[in-house]
C-alpha cells in the first residue's frame, strides 16, 4: 500500500508553480474559515470536486473515506450537544435537536471535511520539494519550510511503524477495545511508547543524515529544480483571489453565516 | 580506461584521511567509546573496519565527519585531517563536501520524491549552481547503475537501489573519503550483492573508502582491515594477515572467514581470497583429494543424508492460501505448506517474496483471500487469540516494535497478564523465560538500556512466556554482531531441542546451513522449493536465480563432490579422505 498521497499525473494543476499551490491551499482554508452555512460552502466544495476529478485524486479520497464520514457525522452529533439554539424537533436527553443545531453541526462537519479535502488535494498534486520551494518563496525560512515538508514525509513512516506495533502487542493477547473511552485511550500506552521511542530514533538518524549531506552549510541553498511562472499560474492566481474574495463576501453579507450575529 | 561513470576525486594530499590519537567518551558514559585510535588512510585505499557491537566502529565513522563530537555530545581528544585539512572547529555540514557518509538506515537518508533531485540535495545545500549540479547528476547515477531511474520516486526503489542512490548522492559531492557504516545490514542477498559490487567498482576507480561491516567474507578484497575492541585498535593490517588471527577475531566478536578457518584446522598456513584459492591450497597439502574433484557443480547423485520428509502429522497446515492487498498484486499465490511439531524450518527469499506475509497468516495477523490455515488440525479462524498465541508466537524483526514496559520483568509479564493468568503463575513463567534467554539477572533493568542483542532475546522471552509450541522469528540476527548472533541462535536451537518448532525468516546463508533442517524458498509470492537443507544447497540454478549464495565452505565442499554445511563438517570430511 502506498504510504504517500502524491499521485504523479501531468495535469495543469500538477504543473502549477509551487507558490501558487501553497497559495491555493491557503485560499481554500481561508474560504472555508469564513463560511458556516452548508449551502454557502458548496462553491468551494464544487471547486475541490472539480480539481479532484481533474487531477485523478479519487484513490486518496477513497483511502480516507472513513475519516471524511466520521468527521461529518461526529461533528454534526457533537454540535447538537453544544449548540442549543432553535426550536426542539425531537426530545433526546443531553442533545438539542433543532433545525438550527442540525444545520450548524452539519456545516461544521462539512467545513472540517473541506479542510481535509484541501489538504488531500494539495498532497496529491504537490511533491515535498515543491512544498519547500513554495514556502521559501513565501519568505518562510529554509529550515522551517524544510522541517514542515519533512514532517509530511515522516507521518506515513510513523503510521507504518504504529501498525506493526499494534500487531506485535495484539499477538501478546492485548485487547485495545476493552473499557470505556478513557480506558481505551489509556490502553494505547503500549503502542505510544514504542512509536515515540522509534520516532526519536528515526528523527535522530535523519538529523545526522541531513547534516552529513550538508544541511545548514548555506542559509540560502540553491535549487536544482526551477519552476518558471507561466500564464496558467497567473490565471490560477486570479481565480484563487476571486474565490477567496467571494467567500469573504459570503461572511460579510451574512449569506455564509447561521443565526443572528454574535 | 576512465569512463563517464567514473567520479573524479579531489585528493590533494597523500593521505585521504588521518586519525591521530582519537579518544571519545559519550556524555554520561563511564568508559570511552574510542581510545587513542590512530591510523592513516592512503589516497585510494579501502579500509574495512570490524568489531563487535559497542567496539566503537560507528563512533569512529561519526568522528570522520564531525557528527562526533558536534552532534553527539561528549569528551573528544585527538586530531583528524581529511586530505590534509584539519577538521577541528568545523561543523558537520562543513565536512559534507570532504567526507561522504552512507548510513545503515536507508529510509532515514532519502529526503526527496525524485531520484535526480535526491542526488542534487547535498549539492543544493552547499550552494552549487544549477549547471554544475546538472553536470554531476548523471555521472553519479551512472556510477551506481541507476541511470534511467532519474524520475523514479526513491521510495519505490528496492533496498539495494535505495542504498546505491544514497551512495550516488554522496558521490556527486566528490568527497575525498566515503564512509559506509554497515550499508547492507537491512538488505536482502540481492541488495547486498548490488552494494558490494558497487563498492568493488568504486575501489577499482581509486576512491578512498572506509567500510564498516560484520561479514568478514565481504571485506576480503579491502586493502586493509582494522579491528576494534572496546574502542581500541586490536588489529590493523592486510586482510590475509588479520583474518589469519582467528583467535583474536573470535575474542573481538568477529566471525573469521569460513575458508580461512577451515584451512587453519587442516594445518594449512594460507588465507585464501576465494573458493578457488582455498581449493588450490588444499590440493597442495592433500593431493589425493584431486581425484574427488568434479567438473562443474555437483549433481544430486552426490552422497548426502535424506531430505526432511513429512513423518508426523502437520502442526501447521497451509492449504492453497492466496493473498493480496487491496488494488495490489498477489503477495501469496496458492501456497501449500505443512510444518510439523518440533521442526526447524527456514523460510528464505528476496524482499517482497512473501515470507513475512506467509508468517502473518500463520499467526492470524492476516486472513487469506482463498484457502485456509490450520493449527494442530483446527481452522485458525475458529481459534480465540489466546489459543493462537499459546500455539504459535511471532518475534518481530525489530524488538523495539514491542518494548514499552519500565522493567524487563514487566515486559515479559505483559503477555500472560493479558491472558489473565494468576500472578504467581506469571512470576514462575517469567523466571523460566528469562532463564531460557539468559536475562534473569536483568529482570529489574530498563529494557531500553539493554543492547540490541539483549533486546532481541527479551522479545523472545516475552512470547516464550506464553509457552507456545511454535516460534516464528523474523530475521532474528539482523543488526547483531557475530557473538550476539551465535548466542541468539544457540538459544533458538535449545528451544528447538526442548520441542518447540522453529520457523526462521532469514537472508543469512550460514544460519540456514548451520541451524535449519528444512528450507522453503519463496519467490514472488510462490513457494518454489521445499526440502532439506542439503538438497537446497545443491540447487545451483535456483540459488543463482534467487540471489541466494551457499556459504563459501559449502561451495568449496561441492567442488570436491561432497556437501558440507559448516567448517567442522568439511574438515572432518577432508581428514577422513586424506
Amino acid at each position: 500500500m502506498p504510504i504517500y498521497l502524491y499521485i504523479d499525473r501531468g495535469t495543469f494543476v500538477h504543473r502549477l508553480h509551487p507558490t501558487v499551490k501553497v497559495f491555493a491551499l491557503f485560499v481554500m482554508f481561508w474560504s472555508v474559515y469564513w463560511v458556516d452555512q452548508p449551502i454557502a460552502l458548496l462553491p468551494v466544495g464544487l471547486v475541490m470536486l472539480w480539481i479532484a476529478q481533474l487531477t485523478d485524486s479519487w484513490p486518496n479520497f477513497y483511502r480516507l473515506r472513513w475519516l471524511f464520514g466520521i468527521l461529518v457525522f461526529t461533528t454534526t452529533i457533537a454540535w447538537m450537544v453544544f449548540y442549543r439554539r432553535g426550536a426542539v424537533l425531537v426530545n433526546i436527553p443531553v442533545f438539542h435537536v433543532s433545525r438550527l443545531s442540525l444545520v450548524f453541526g452539519f456545516g461544521r462537519g462539512i467545513k472540517l471535511a473541506e479542510l481535509l479535502a484541501a489538504s488531500v488535494l494539495f498532497l496529491s498534486t504537490t511533491k515535498i520539494e515543491e512544498f519547500t520551494y513554495g514556502l521559501q518563496r513565501m519568505r518562510v525560512p529554509y529550515r522551517v519550510s524544510f522541517a514542515i515538508s519533512l514532517s509530511f514525509r515522516l507521518v506515513p513512516l510513523f503510521i507504518d511503524s504504529a501498525v506493526t506495533i499494534v500487531d506485535a502487542q495484539r499477538l501478546r493477547g492485548y485487547d485495545f477495545n476493552q473499557g470505556g473511552p478513557l480506558e481505551r485511550v489509556r490502553r494505547y500506552v503500549p503502542v505510544v511508547i514504542p512509536v515515540f521511542m522509534g520516532a526519536l530514533r528515526k528523527a535522530n538518524n535523519m538529523a545526522m543524515a541531513l547534516e552529513a549531506r550538508g544541511f545548514g552549510f548555506s542559509h540560502e541553498p540553491t535549487t536544482f529544480i526551477e519552476y518558471p511562472v507561466t500564464s496558467t499560474d497567473i490565471m490560477a492566481f486570479v481565480f484563487l483571489i476571486g474565490l477567496g474574495t467571494m467567500n469573504f463576501m459570503f461572511y460579510w453579507t451574512g449569506v455564509g453565516r447561521i443565526g443572528p450575529l454574535k | 580506461m576512465k569512463t563517464d561513470a567514473q567520479i573524479p576525486v579531489s585528493i590533494p594530499a597523500a593521505h585521504a584521511a588521518s586519525v591521530e590519537g582519537v579518544t571519545f567518551t559519550y556524555h554520561g558514559a563511564d568508559r570511552p567509546a574510542l581510545r587513542a585510535v590512530s591510523f592513516a588512510q592512503a589516497a585510494g585505499e579501502t579500509i574495512g573496519v570490524m568489531g563487535a557491537s559497542g567496539a566503537g566502529k560507528s563512533t569512529l565513522a561519526k568522528c570522520l565527519n564531525r557528527i562526533v563530537p558536534e552532534f553527539e555530545d561528549g569528551d573528544f581528544h585527538g586530531a583528524i585531517t581529511i586530505a590534509g585539512e584539519p577538521l577541528e572547529h568545523l561543523r558537520v555540514c562543513d565536512v559534507a563536501p570532504k567526507v561522504g557518509m552512507v548510513f545503515q538506515d536507508f529510509e532515514s537518508q532519502l529526503f526527496s520524491t525524485n531520484v535526480a533531485h535526491e542526488v542534487a540535495f547535498a549539492m543544493e545545500q552547499v550552494g552549487m549552481d544549477r549547471a554544475e549540479m546538472d553536470r554531476r547528476i548523471m555521472p553519479a547515477l551512472e556510477a551506481v547503475g541507476l541511470r534511467g531511474f532519474e524520475h523514479r520516486d526513491p521510495m519505490s526503489l528496492s533496498g539495494g537501489e535505495k542504498q546505491r542512490l544514497a551512495i550516488a548522492s554522496v558521490l556527486a559531492l566528490r568527497p575525498s573519503v566515503i564512509v559506509l557504516d554497515e550499508p547492507t545490514t537491512d538488505l536482502d542477498p540481492e541488495g547486498r550483492a548490488e552494494v558490494f559490487a558497487l563498492i568493488a567498482k568504486l575501489r577499482a576507480e581509486g576512491l578512498s573508502l572506509i567500510v564498516i561491516e560484520h561479514e568478514s567474507e565481504e571485506l576480503r578484497a579491502a586493502d586493509r582491515i582494522i579491528v576494534l575492541r572496546e574502542g581500541e585498535v586490536a588489529a590493523d593490517g592486510p586482510p590475509a594477515e588479520v583474518f589469519a588471527r582467528t583467535e583474536l577475531l573470535t575474542t573481538c566478536g568477529v566471525r573469521p572467514p569460513g575458508l580461512g578457518r577451515a584451512l587453519e584446522l587442516l594445518g594449512i598456513d594460507a588465507q585464501p581470497k576465494d573458493v578457488d584459492a582455498a581449493l588450490e591450497a588444499i590440493l597442495r597439502t592433500y593431493p589425493r583429494l584431486a581425484k574427488t574433484l568434479i567438473e562443474g557443480p555437483a549433481d544430486s547423485s552426490v552422497e548426502h543424508p535424506p531430505t526432511a520428509a513429512a513423518k508426523n502429522p502437520a502442526f501447521i497446515g497451509i492449504e492453497n492460501v492466496s493473498f493480496g492487498y487491496a488494488d495490489g498484486p498477489r503477495v501469496l499465490d496458492s501456497i501449500d505448506l505443512q510444518v510439523e511439531a518440533g521442526e526447524f524450518l527456514a523460510i528464505v527469499g528476496q524482499n517482497g517474496s512473501g515470507k513475512t506475509t506467509l508468517a502473518k497468516h500463520i499467526v492470524g495477523l492476516l486472513q487469506p483471500a482463498t484457502g485456509r490455515v490450520t493449527i494442530d488440525g483446527k481452522d485458525r479462524t475458529q481459534m480465540r487469540p489466546a489459543e493462537t498465541a499459546r500455539a504459535v508466537a511471532y518475534v518481530f524483526q525489530n524488538p523495539d516494535h514491542q518494548i514499552f514496559a519500565a522493567t524487563v520483568e514487566d515486559e515479559v509479564a505483559f503477555g500472560p497478564r493479558n491472558f489473565g493468568l494468576p500472578e504467581d503463575e506469571i512470576r514462575r513463567r517469567c523466571d523460566e523465560a528469562l532463564e531460557a534467554v539468559g536475562l534473569r539477572n536483568e529482570r529489574q533493568s530498563d529494557p531500553f538500556l539493554l543492547s540490541k542483542g539483549e533486546r532481541q532475546r527479551l522479545a523472545v522471552a516475552s512470547v516464550l512466556v506464553l509457552r507456545p509450541r511454535m516460534l516464528i522469528l523474523d530475521e532474528p540476527t539482523t543488526g547483531l554482531d557475530h557473538r550476539e548472533q551465535l548466542r541468539m541462535m544457540a538459544l533458538v536451537r535449545d528451544l528447538n531441542r526442548a520441542g518447540i518448532a522453529i520457523v526462521i525468516i532469514t537472508h543469512t546463508p550460514w544460519l540456514v546451513a548451520e541451524y535449519a533442517r528444512r528450507v522453503v524458498l519463496m519467490r514472488k509470492g510462490a513457494k518454489i522449493f521445499d526440502g532439506g537443507v542439503r538438497e537446497f544447497f545443491m540447487q545451483d540454478e535456483l540459488l543463482r536465480s534467487s540471489s541466494f549464495r551457499a556459504p563459501e565452505i559449502t561451495e568449496l565442499s561441492r567442488r570436491f563432490g561432497t556437501l558440507a554445511l559448516n567448517t567442522d563438517e568439511f574438515v572432518a570430511w577432508v581428514k577422513g579422505r586424506a
